[in-house]
């Protein structure tokens, strides 16, 4: 069923946990609440669970205005941050309670059945205290899903589990979400979580979505300083707009402030408003897109090979000259650090194959990357907007 | 989305770190090697050394005097002729016969004053714990207020509160609530003081905070988001107290009625101070074999006649409350 909230805001006394909000989750997708602590994005959901009642706005679902119904009469079910199970019944009437609260007489069928979708069939007698954290939060999942909700909603439902045990349980709400079909709601501070499960994500900050989109849309086009550091690493450099234009009316020149060099990106990767020659731009560019070839080898590419055949920097691409200040291997790539005159602390990553040996701290490095891998935010924002928050 | 998959080395935390600081508290810290041997033998007696305080009050103002009470209970003389140990069990029967209606009354008004307890106190308790807010210090101190007086005088002041022609008899009276409570027997002659329901008020009165406090404990404790779990969970209101806040309740509860009752079947102020001498209870007797009639056998094997009979209650009721199953 469809969650259509509008203009929905939430405050308590004199702080606002969320503005007016207005958000259409679509039937059956895997919706993400995204965002660091204190966003607004629990209280989004617990106010559609109907734990919190709106301040002002709407909630609707499908056709039906929810906004003032008590929780006990929405069909909504909640998986809660650290599972909330009820210590005094075991796992069998944990799961059966939402049936038995609606007069369903025999439960045991529906209950084997759930034990099988989340794998718990030889616990169905254990107090919830003899369970791990993982097997406790399939118990929440199965107690929530038995009702047949028309919206699943789940308030950080794996922030308590261990790394790998994360990565299991994400695959398998995955896998349960595609296999019953019905709307989940998912609300996460991990960027992570939020990007592997998620049909769509809502990043949240200050009580406001900043960005609503398809996971690989956030991360390739962030449209704010926060989104591009919230959502992985982003190299933010100062740049001017250029006054000469470009051949194509698509493309996009900057000059980086503080450095002699000059960017060119897609004008449709710019979130800045009203780009004129002069206005100041924040260029972004993902680590993972990076490459590094080292100075001396840099131009062979024009002077037809370099003297240990590597090639050097091909035609068309941004380029900025630096060096390098810091080299770790983290297994699956390099990161580096690299120092160039615009930027101190410029992130590369490097794919673990074929690396020139010669890059190590103090190599005096030339950084270039394709000019679509590029984007430009608005330069009155904090560039430095959801770095700590990770 | 390979466009995620970079992000991991940076995102993860320090798997390694965790793994160890998990195992970590739970291992002894071996290869200390034998220069600590001492050391660990003296951290070894620590827990005895302090235990000794308390050990050492309970030998001697509760161990040594029950075991003297216990020879006192089955001896046999007269005040003039000096007490023997004569093994003479018949002070218990003889006891038990005499005084039998003693306890019945004793054990039936603590029954009440507990049940009273629970009722006045459990809905009280309750809105301390989960809705009073800022207000709940201030709540629990007034709670506790009665103890900066002393219990003695708090209960002449009920002799007062119910005293004949006083405003609770006439509001009483005129609400018809004392033909009610005449008719059930709690009262008589249209007066409250002297009566069985004076003594139970007054019971209710003095125990009251030793059953809110538990009960305030056990409830504070609930997490309140089982409460929202349940109302998620289609459970209208009072199906939520009944079948989530209740139960999680219970050992707060076992804990309460047993703080009240207990201390409340062994007492005797309150008959002696709100009551007549047909409200007596074991208490009263007790203190008149010792200190009047001065028959130290018969007093001290009534003592422990009703310490037996609540540790045979106290024990029955805790297995049928099954506490142990509870959290």
């Amino acid at each position: 069923m469809t969650i259509t909230l509008s203009g929905t805001a939430k405050t308590f006394g004199d702080f606002t946990a969320v503005h007016p909000l207005d958000l259409t989750i679509p039937e059956g997708s895997f919706f993400a609440l995204l965002g660091a602590s204190g966003c607004g994005k629990t209280t989004t959901l617990r106010m559609i669970a109907g734990l919190e009642e709106p301040t002002s706005g709407s909630i609707l679902l499908g056709d039906d205005d929810i906004t003032h119904l008590p929780p006990h009469k929405r069909p909504v079910n909640t998986v809660f941050q650290n599972y909330a199970l009820f210590p005094h019944l075991d796992v069998t009437e944990n799961i059966a309670f939402g049936l038995r609260r609606r007069g369903v007489k025999s439960v045991k069928k529906q209950v084997e059945e759930m034990l099988d979708l989340v794998q718990l069939g030889d616990m169905a007698r254990r107090k919830p205290r003899q369970l791990s954290g993982g097997q406790q939060q399939r118990v929440a999942l199965a107690r929530a899903l038995i009702n047949r909700p028309q919206v699943l909603l789940l308030d950080e439902p794996l922030g308590a589990l261990d790394l790998k045990l994360r990565r299991q349980m994400q695959l398998e709400l995955k896998r349960i979400q595609t296999e019953v079909g019905i709307t989940f709601v998912h609300v996460t501070h991990d960027q992570e979580e939020a990007m592997t499960m998620a049909d769509s994500v809502a990043v949240m900050y200050g009580g406001r979505v900043v960005q609503l989109g398809e996971p690989a849309e956030l991360y390739e086009n962030p449209r704010s300083t926060f989104v591009a550091n919230f959502l992985g690493t982003s190299n933010l450099i100062e740049a001017e707009v250029d006054s000469e234009g470009t051949d194509e009316p698509d493309e996009l020149r900057v000059h980086v402030v503080g450095d002699d060099a000059t960017l060119r990106l897609p004008r449709a990767r710019c979130a800045a408003e009203g780009v004129d020659a002069g206005t100041k731009v924040l260029v972004g560019v993902r680590p993972e897109k990076i490459s590094l070839t080292r100075t001396d080898g840099a131009d062979s590419a024009s002077q037809g090979g370099s003297a240990d055949g590597r090639a050097g920097v091909p035609e068309g691409r941004n380029r900025l000259t630096g060096r390098i200040t810091d080299a770790s291997y983290l297994g699956v790539s390099w990161q580096y650090l690299v120092e160039t005159p615009a930027c101190s602390e410029l992130t590369v990553y490097e794919q673990n194959v074929s690396r020139d040996d010669r890059l190590t701290p103090g190599a005096q490095v030339v950084v270039h990357w394709r000019p679509e891998h590029t984007f430009a935010l608005d330069a009155t924002q904090d560039a430095a907007a959801g770095e700590e928050a990770v | 989305m390979t466009a995620v998959a970079p992000l991991s080395p940076s995102g993860r935390p320090p798997t390694g770190a965790a793994d160890e600081a998990a195992s970590g508290p739970g291992k002894e810290p071996d290869g200390a090697g034998t220069g600590t041997g001492t050391r660990r033998s003296r951290r070894r007696l620590t827990p005895y050394w302090l235990l000794l305080p308390a050990g050492l009050w309970l030998a001697v103002f509760f161990v040594a005097p029950l075991f003297y009470q216990a020879s006192t209970s089955v001896q046999s003389g007269s005040l003039e002729e000096g007490f023997r140990v004569t093994w003479q069990f018949s002070n218990y029967t003889d006891a038990l016969g005499t005084y039998g209606e003693h306890f019945v009354r004793s054990f039936g008004y603590a029954a009440v004053a507990t049940g009273l307890c629970l009722l006045i106190g459990y809905p009280l308790a309750y809105m301390i714990a989960l809705r009073a807010g800022r207000w709940r210090n201030l709540l629990l101190v007034l709670v506790i207020a009665p103890f900066f007086t002393s219990f003695l005088i708090r209960t002449l002041a009920w002799k007062t509160i119910l005293s004949d022609g006083g405003p609770v008899v006439g509001a009483l009276g005129s609400l018809h609530v004392l033909d009610v409570t005449s008719w059930l027997g709690l009262t008589a002659d249209d007066r409250v003081l002297a009566t069985p329901l004076a003594v139970v008020c007054g019971l209710t009165y003095n125990f009251l905070p030793f059953m809110i406090l538990p009960l305030y404990s056990s409830l504070e404790r609930i997490d309140t988001s089982l409460l929202e779990a349940a109302r998620d969970l289609y459970a209208k209101p009072a199906t939520t107290f009944r079948k989530v806040t209740f139960p999680l309740s219970l050992p707060g509860v076992v804990a309460g009625t047993l703080l009240t009752f207990i201390p409340a079947s062994g007492d005797y102020i309150n008959a002696q101070l709100l009551g007549s001498p047909n409200e007596q209870m074991v208490g009263n007797a007790i203190q008149k074999q010792f200190l009047n009639v001065l028959d130290y056998p018969t007093a001290a094997a009534m003592s422990f006649i009703l310490m037996a009979l609540i540790l045979i209650m106290v024990s029955v009721y805790m297995r049928k409350a099954g506490t142990e199953e509870l959290v």
